[in-house]
């Protein structure tokens, strides 16, 4: 295992921001929200191999749990918000996953994507979610002025960079247990039920306890993704809960690469550099963008981005001997 | 002592009787094979032992317990192994991978979420042993679908075997595909195997039920119409008729 690529890019986000624009702050704290949402989905996606369309749910309920805190219980302390969006996310797929993964392949698809619009359609179409601020057709349309977190640290206000690098923290630590889960006993595990179920049961495991647990991980980390997406977007709305956002985490772990752990990483790299070049020139034509970047890579990168950068890296590493890394 | 009993075992898929009111029974260390014509509901049989079906009607007893309603995992603790038909190795993982998965299956450390798989020397060192005795080490970072076909039902069956508390070893068509040479491999494997593991087998390889099994049963339209040694079998004018049939049928028979 090499650690030379990590230390580059983390040195590269690292030292980048305070010389750039807020507005690029704003989108590199977007890519990292992202990049967290990505990696915790493409633990369903790519290791348990159930393609979801439905991770939207928790993502928006994470960024929901941090907006409604702040809205009317005017609580802004990261280490209340944070724990309660991974919370009620997770409650959330403990609670949907019996209903989904009694199925697999499409039928897991239709009835994560039908769960999803139905969240939608009730944070948008219901009288009491206006009521209560989630937002709706009848007034207001989501919640706006969201601000950063409070982290009861002394002195400490966050500001557009200082957000930046608390995201960046957020990202890295959810990288690393990634990392371990996907190392673990555990992790192999998911992928041996991806490969084959019926074996894996005859081998002695319990692979809907697996998959259960695997769902509840994944919805966890689309709720602290939700959460930073929030802070960093300062407004959410019900298409949160929709279809258009839980797309993405799929296009990313297919763009990168869904049987890397980095993979969704670069694809959420991609996606948001170019929704962000794509903004400041020709906007209305980003899902037209954002389709040719997805048939391009399919086309041309089956396996992921991510994984030609890894045999690149391979190649770099040979070429100047560097075995070390 | 008897480890396996099996009481008016019925399977129905529609109007097919796959399995129709079987009982048997099988002693501790028996080597039993199952053989029976194609679509004779011998797979089905022991899907319904392994638990990957659910019967009709009738009762499993495994080790003096019902486990008629046990799901397959559960059996697996109970100390069920059982290999596939046709190979459902991990074919995208490595040789050395799928040795971890069958390994872990039933210890502790498999619900473990953070710490490395690699940090568990045991399962490792068992890992090395059991790829080493089934000749399978040199390839052991090699993809399973990159292996020759024969390694892999020797795969296969070795880790089948590695099961923790092994105590009755189902093996389906162990040796369908393989030529002779490979064939006597697994052969070779399933004759090592400890007296205190009772082996239950299906296969069409004449080589291999000789080979191997002290008492065969035949199965004819999901029905036992034959049991005994295989001398008696061999014997049987009833079995040759409607198993082993004519010249060309026997052929057939071990084509497939």
């Amino acid at each position: 295992m090499s650690f030379a690529p990590y230390i580059i890019v983390g040195l590269i986000l690292l030292i980048i921001p305070p010389f750039v624009h807020a507005d690029i702050q704003l989108m590199l704290a977007k890519f990292l929200a992202f990049a967290v949402f990505a990696i915790g989905y493409n633990l369903v996606f790519g290791y348990l191999g159930l393609l979801s369309l439905g991770h939207g749910v928790y993502f928006g309920a994470g960024g929901y749990t941090v907006a409604l805190l702040q809205y009317h219980l005017d609580i802004d302390s990261f280490w209340i918000a944070m724990p309660l969006a991974i919370v009620i996310a997770a409650l959330l797929a403990a609670a949907l996953g019996p209903i989904v993964l009694r199925s697999t392949g499409m039928y897991f698809l239709l009835l994560t994507f039908a769960l999803g619009e139905l969240f939608y359609s009730i944070a948008w179409h219901w009288p009491f979610m206006n009521v209560i601020g989630v937002g709706g057709e009848m007034g207001m349309r989501g919640i706006t002025g969201i601000m950063y977190p409070d982290l009861n640290i002394p002195g400490l206000t966050l500001t557009s960079t200082s957000f930046y690098y608390f995201i960046f923290v957020g990202f890295v630590i959810c990288y690393i247990l990634l990392y371990r889960i996907t190392n673990s006993p555990f992790g192999h595990a998911l992928v041996g039920i991806r490969e084959s179920e019926p074996r894996m049961q005859a081998l002695g495991y319990n692979t809907w306890r697996y998959k259960y647990i695997a769902f509840i991980i994944s919805a966890g980390f689309s709720g602290v993704g939700g959460a930073m997406f929030a802070w960093n977007n300062t407004i959410i709305d019900p298409s949160h809960f929709a279809v258009g956002t839980s797309f993405l985490p799929m296009v990313m772990s297919i763009i990168g690469g869904s049987k890397i752990l980095f993979g969704p990483v670069i694809g959420a790299l991609i996606v948001i550099f170019a929704e962000y070049f794509a903004s400041i020139t020709v906007r209305a034509r980003w899902p037209l963008i954002l389709g040719g970047i997805f048939v391009a890579s399919v086309m041309f990168a089956r396996a992921g981005i991510g994984v030609y950068l890894a045999r690149l890296w391979e190649k770099v590493r040979v070429r100047y001997g560097n075995t070390k890394g | 002592m008897e480890i396996l009993r099996v009481e008016n075992l019925s399977k129905s898929f529609g109007g097919v009787h796959a399995v129709n009111d079987v009982s048997f029974s099988v002693e501790v260390g028996e080597r039993l094979a199952v053989i029976g014509p194609n679509g004779a509901g011998k797979t089905t049989l022991f899907n319904l032992i392994n638990g990957q079906l659910r019967p009709t009607a009738g009762r499993i007893y495994f080790c003096g317990q019902d486990i008629t309603k046990m799901l397959t995992h559960q059996r697996a603790h109970a100390g069920q192994g059982r290999s596939f038909q046709l190979t459902s190795l991990f074919l995208d993982l490595t040789v050395f991978e799928n040795a971890l998965l069958a390994l872990n299956g039933t210890k502790p450390s498999r619900y473990q979420v953070l710490r490395p798989i690699t940090g568990y020397e045991d399962l490792m060192a068992k890992a090395e042993e059991t790829l080493k005795a089934a000749a399978l080490w040199e390839q052991k970072d090699e993809l399973v679908k990159n292996i020759s076909y024969g390694e892999q039902r020797r795969l296969e069956i070795a880790l089948t075997t590695v099961l923790s508390d092994l105590r009755l070893l189902l093996l389906d068509e162990p040796s369908c595909g393989l030529t002779g040479a490979e064939s006597a491999d697994i052969i070779e494997m399933i004759r090592k195997l400890g007296r205190d593991i009772t082996v239950l087998l299906v296969a069409h390889d004449m080589d291999l039920v000789f080979g191997v099994a002290e008492r065969i049963m035949v199965l004819h339209y999901g029905e036992i119409i034959a049991d005994g040694e295989p001398e008696e079998i061999q014997a049987s004018p009833m079995v040759k008729e409607i198993y082993m049939g004519s010249e060309e049928d026997t052929g057939s028979a071990r084509a497939s």
